[in-house]
């Protein structure tokens, strides 16, 4: 696992205070960039299939830091993806 | 039965598969992009499966344009049938009451389904290398159900694929998609319930039209 995605794993074990959403939204902008860096990529966006969620069901990769620092909601989905993993 | 919507992102991603390998080997009906609304399901009994890829959640299952198909108090006619769907959390509330309402075998997730998708393969869905390690176990699983094997069969193969699509998977957020899909799949209702096989298609067959889409 690479040094980026551990960071943003730990990052996003913490409770989502406002200091913890920050640095998870930081965290995910160095992973993304190490990981686009890594191959050819288009348009990566996160998408799920839930009803009348309190976060996007697409999210662009490129939005996703700001999704992370913003919306409590949507920090919780990250860790349940990626901290829970 | 068939619903597929076509609306936004992630039901285009998850239909456009679906579309590409199992609609060929299914009859009628099919409902499929702005056909799936809820006037046409409820109507529709026949058949002895119901596939369907819509937004969802605990008690709910949605179609076009994320009108609603099935809640808890209007469940279709799913006497003897295996339902699959393919949408969030539907297996906490929804598949156990289909299940109560007759339904012989239930397959979804407990939790949101989720995957990275290329926004720029939204006019051929199927040719999505992002999508294809969430999809192709989905695929598959259909498959198997309608290979005539038992829904234990089917389930084993969408959880053992997602998995190992995650052990081979580069990129670390895809890969945790697919491990957090696999934890949450569910399957409930009689495990050895089985549908009347149907032809198996040789592929690859030209892939078909879709609606436009305008995001």
């Amino acid at each position: 696992m690479s040094k980026e995605f551990e960071e943003l794993k730990e990052a996003l074990r913490k409770p989502a205070t406002p200091e913890a959403m920050r640095e998870a939204a930081q965290r995910f902008r160095e992973y993304e960039r190490v990981d686009a860096a890594l191959g050819q990529r288009s348009r990566p966006t996160l998408v799920s299939l839930g009803l009348g969620k309190a976060y996007p069901t697409a999210v662009d990769f490129r939005d996703i830091p700001r999704e992370l620092e913003t919306n409590p909601a949507f920090f919780e989905q990250m860790r349940k993806i990626v901290g829970g993993d | 039965m068939l619903a597929l919507p076509l609306h936004d992102l992630p039901t285009r991603s998850a239909s456009g598969f679906l579309i590409r390998y199992v609609v060929p080997r299914t009859g009628p009906p099919q409902l499929v992009g702005p056909l799936d609304r809820k006037a046409l399901f409820s109507t529709l009994a026949v058949g002895d499966v119901i596939i369907g890829v819509g937004h969802g959640d605990p008690a709910r299952f949605s179609g076009y344009r994320d009108q609603v198909l099935i809640d808890l108090s209007s469940i279709p006619d799913v006497q003897g049938k295996v339902v699959v769907l393919i949408s969030c959390q539907t297996a906490r509330q929804l598949g156990p009451a289909l299940i109560n309402a007759g339904a012989d075998s239930y397959i979804g997730f407990l939790e949101d389904l989720v995957w990275v998708m290329d926004a720029d393969s939204a006019a051929t869905p199927w040719s999505d290398k992002f999508a294809a390690p969430a999809m192709m176990p989905i695929v598959d699983c259909v498959n198997t159900i309608l290979d005539g094997k038992v829904a234990a069969d089917a389930f084993v193969v969408l959880t053992t694929e997602l998995l190992g699509n995650a052990a081979v998977e580069e990129d670390e957020l895809i890969a945790s998609c697919l491990r957090f899909n696999a934890r949450n799949a569910s399957l409930l209702g009689n495990p050895m319930a089985r549908v009347k096989a149907r032809p198996k298609v040789a592929f690859p067959l030209p892939p078909p039209p879709l609606f436009p889409y305008l995001a």
